[in-house]
């Protein structure tokens, strides 16, 4: 891992180092969303909404309707990229790549600033209005160090996601796709994550975000929200002293945040 | 009557176990008053649970013995149970509601329903609702994170029941709010109207009529909560092993002719014939299925369709598990993509299947027959399978238009009595409510079932060939003869405790695989887990059986007695199969024999259906002992 990344990003293993993938099949989902409500369960997330992505709704299936009858189903949620720009750019070093899959915040470091949430390709990091954190999906984590799998997998009804090692998950997909003569999501953009779909139809029919090969994906953290950072208070001194420490110590990492049009990795 | 402040608590002294929000919202319909109870203490909630035994227990202490039906004083108690809406148990869906039913006017009403409305009634923070009162106009309730109110529902009233879901989860502006309803039919005390819920999912048996003699049209609900947990991890160990004892459905069934095909009959033509015939299914291949299941239920038995045959193509269905609205209209002779058509014209319409298909299959045969004819029909041709006069029959019984539209209403006795003639012979009914729309007629346990219900309400129980595995223990009988009636009184009465045990505690007992290992234990674990309570088998099913018995009492109370079992049955439902595999049979030639060791068999009298003093004793219904046969 360190090879990998550097310091560019705080790396850890959960369990045996092997890399794991979520495997999302929406030819066989139904939109039923009980994905969505396990994630809630297993993290104790308030009933509802289950429509919208938010601090305490880490899935949707899309479209937004009530009822069984859309033909497509996508899934919306964390990629967990191989090479996560959400962790690049936090400032405090609060987002974790673990050698299994999992892209972490880690809810004690986090300081708040909103810049993974501008970071992320695909939109589905949000800020808890409550503690000020940004959240979003774990992989469940915690399960996964248990050598349990993510509890949305495990809740699925008609055997729509799947969880494995990496090269087992991806061998699958692309068999599962030639078969129904589909494409594959999630292998390829940003060069690699460890969600991979298999669709029936091309991505844009299913309205999933079109996100290049490259690494790190370009953001756009907002100049002015950065300015702010710089130039007052928010986010707290703690934080504060925090990301000045860790940019003496890791400068590589500024380019990520301050210069993501570069050519960088 | 008791003092209800007796029953709730004003602070409870004992522990609230796992599983239960801790309130009961009740309302008052006819002040507009609503206040929060605290849940019974813990030794109460311990012997009654929830469900239908809990909610029966409180109805039993509140409603007066000379209420009716329609009145004011009825009640609707609603009750989920400690597994509802927890998410990590197949079945946690259900909730029930109990009233005095307005189609017996005697025994208790009984509905109830799955989906995603119980649990979302937690989330709201209340573990069951009592309805009181009346309200002048048209109303409806919501609750939203422990605040309810009361809201005019003059906009949606006189509207289908998926419409009005629609309407007012937008005027509510909460897109996860569910809506329990009623349709047209309940509005016009259409006597086995429904209650509506979740688009694809009914509460039959008329709870829907009473919900609109108190002006009740809806009750929306929303929240967050979930319920507290003994203990989670041992609830998803649990859980786990109950979901990988379900028979898990799939597609391909929803394109047979459903339970019909399992009980080998289906009923045609008023029960005069049973074959399934190609004709019956026609077009179910060409629709647009997908399963839709409820809430956290790895069973899928609902399903959402868009018929892609026949002349209402593009037509978009609701439906649950049971297929009983197929052999609603294929008694009726309608086939095919039609029957599904007009199952969901009577499911929006909120009417109870089988007590429309049951009343239009007399009047059918009734012109068949030339008992009928134009001049008497108002010019609808009575014809089988006439798609357009059934569907007009439909609007007219939901609305209680025209002679035709309230004599459907009132129900198939009363239809085959205006009918006259040799019409009472043709009727399928038990008490004056009608059965779960499918042949039973082939299968013992299935029919002691029916016939001993309260009539008000769909029976639970139904026997098994084998005693399930999980009570291999106890049970050492089987395999039952099918062509025998020998042991199939005691095979239904324990299946009917072990189904009720798992409805009272908020589990759906179409989830309950009691047919395979583990089937049971699985779900006594999840409740034990759930509550900290700890339950053998032995236990569940007597809170089983204690729930079976509060729905006789209150039976009893207002004058019903177990002879009605047997005698009051529409003679249609007692004879032989007319054709089919099962040619001949009837389990006429067994009554009252069945019925009577029935009730022995679960503590009553055989013929007054009175407790004996020491089932009461042994259920811990003492307090019942007024009604206890004594000799």
């Amino acid at each position: 891992m360190s090879e990998k990344y550097g310091s560019l990003i705080p790396t850890g293993k959960l369990l045996d180092g092997k890399p794991r993938t979520i495997l999302f099949d929406a030819t066989k989902c139904i939109g039923c969303r009980q994905c969505v409500h396990a994630c809630k369960d297993w993290n104790d997330h308030p009933r509802t909404t289950i429509y919208e992505l938010s601090s305490t709704n880490w899935i949707t299936m899309e479209p937004p309707v009530l009822e069984g009858l859309s033909p497509l189903w996508a899934r919306n949620s964390c990629m967990h990229c191989e090479y996560p720009m959400c962790a690049a750019v936090c400032p405090v070093e609060a987002i974790t790549k673990y050698e299994e899959g999992p892209v972490v915040i880690n809810q004690d470091v986090c300081i708040g600033c909103e810049y993974c949430i501008y970071a992320c390709p695909w939109g589905v990091i949000s800020k808890n209005d409550i503690t000020h954190k940004a959240t979003k999906c774990t992989m469940c984590s915690d399960r996964l160090s248990d050598n349990k799998q993510p509890f949305c997998v495990q809740a699925c009804p008609v055997e729509a996601l799947d969880f494995g090692l990496q090269e087992e998950m991806t061998a699958k997909a692309k068999k599962r796709a030639e078969e129904v003569n589909g494409y594959l999501y999630g292998d390829k953009e940003a060069s690699g994550t460890q969600l991979i779909y298999v669709l029936k139809e091309k991505k844009e029919s299913y309205g999933l975000r079109s996100v290049g090969p490259e690494k790190y994906p370009k953001h756009r953290i907002p100049l002015g929200l950065m300015l702010k950072d710089l130039f007052t208070l928010r986010c707290g001194l703690p934080g504060k002293l925090r990301a000045l420490y860790l940019a003496i110590i890791h400068p590589g990492r500024l380019i990520y945040r301050y210069w993501p049009w570069r050519s960088v990795a | 009557m008791s003092n209800a402040s007796e029953l709730f608590p004003q602070r409870r002294a004992t522990r609230l176990p796992g599983g239960y929000m801790g309130q009961l919202l009740r309302v008052d319909l006819t002040t507009g008053s609503m206040r929060d109870e605290n849940l019974p203490e813990e030794p109460l909630l311990k012997k009654f649970i929830g469900g239908q035994s809990l909610a029966s227990y409180i109805l039993l202490r509140e409603l007066p013995l000379d209420a009716k039906p329609y009145g004011p004083e009825n009640k609707v108690v609603m009750m989920t149970g400690p597994i509802t809406g927890t998410g990590f148990t197949p079945g946690g869906t259900k909730v029930t509601a109990v009233y005095l039913s307005p189609l017996t006017n005697h025994t208790l009403g009984r509905g109830a329903a799955s989906g995603f409305w119980a649990v979302y009634l937690k989330a709201a923070g209340y573990d069951g609702i009592i309805i009181e009162g009346a309200a002048q106009k048209p109303t409806y309730l919501f609750i939203n994170e422990g605040r309810a109110e009361l809201r005019d529902a003059s906009r949606v009233w006189g509207k289908g029941a998926t419409e009005t879901e629609d309407l007012l989860r937008q005027e509510v502006g909460l897109k996860d709010a569910k809506v329990m309803c009623i349709g047209p039919a309940g509005e016009n005390l259409v006597h086995a109207a429904m209650l509506c819920n979740d688009y694809n999912h009914n509460a039959a048996h008329s709870g829907g009529a009473v919900f609109g003699s108190k002006k009740l049209k809806a009750i929306v609900v929303h929240g967050t909560a979930r319920p507290p947990l003994y203990d989670r991890e041992r609830l998803i160990e649990a859980g786990l092993r109950w979901r990988n004892t379900l028979m898990v459905r799939h597609e391909a069934e929803k394109r047979t002719a459903g339970h019909a095909v399992d009980l080998g009959a289906a009923p045609n033509f008023n029960f005069r014939s049973t074959v399934i015939e190609e004709s019956h299914i026609e077009g179910f291949d060409k629709n647009r299925v997908t399963l839709r299941p409820c809430f956290q239920c790895q069973r899928l038995c609902p399903w959402d369709v868009e018929l892609k045959a026949g002349k209402h193509s593009g037509t978009v269905g609701h439906f649950n598990a049971g297929s009983e609205w197929l052999d609603t209209f294929y008694n009726l002779g309608v086939r095919g993509n039609d029957a599904l058509y007009l199952a969901q014209r009577i499911n929006d319409l909120g009417i109870e299947c089988s007590h429309f298909s049951c009343g239009v299959g007399v009047a059918f045969e009734a012109w068949e027959k030339g008992l009928l004819d134009a001049e008497k029909t108002g010019g609808l041709k009575f014809e089988w399978g006439n798609v357009e006069v059934v569907d007009r029959l439909l609007d007219m019984a939901a609305r209680r238009e025209g002679y035709w539209g309230n004599l459907l209403a009132e129900g198939p006795v009363e239809v085959a009595a205006a009918i006259g003639g040799d019409a009472p012979k043709w009727v399928v009914h038990t008490k004056k409510g009608t059965p779960a729309l499918h042949d039973w007629r082939p299968h013992f346990g299935q029919m002691i079932r029916e016939i001993v219900a309260s009539g008000g309400m769909k029976p639970q129980g139904g026997g098994s060939v084998n005693p399930p595995p999980d009570l291999k223990y106890r049970e050492k009988w089987g395999p039952l003869d099918r062509d025998d009636p020998a042991g199939w009184s005691w095979s239904n009465a324990l299946s009917e405790q072990y189904r009720q045990f798992c409805g009272v505690i908020g589990g759906c007992w179409f989830a309950q695989m009691h047919m395979k290992p583990d089937g049971i234990k699985s779900i006594v674990d999840s409740f034990n887990a759930t509550t900290g309570w700890s339950f053998d088998i032995d236990q569940a099913l007597e809170a089983g059986h204690r729930s079976a018995m509060l729905q006789s009492i209150f039976g009893t109370q207002r004058g019903w007695i177990a002879e009605h079992d047997w005698q009051d049955v529409g003679p249609r439902f007692l004879e032989p199969l007319p054709d089919g595999k099962h040619k001949g049979f009837t389990i006429a030639k067994w009554l009252p024999d069945m019925v009577y060791e029935y009730h022995r068999l679960m503590g009553r009298h055989e013929k007054t259906g009175r407790p004996f003093m020491d089932t009461l004793s042994r259920l811990g219904l003492e307090e019942f002992k007024e009604w206890a046969q004594l000799d």
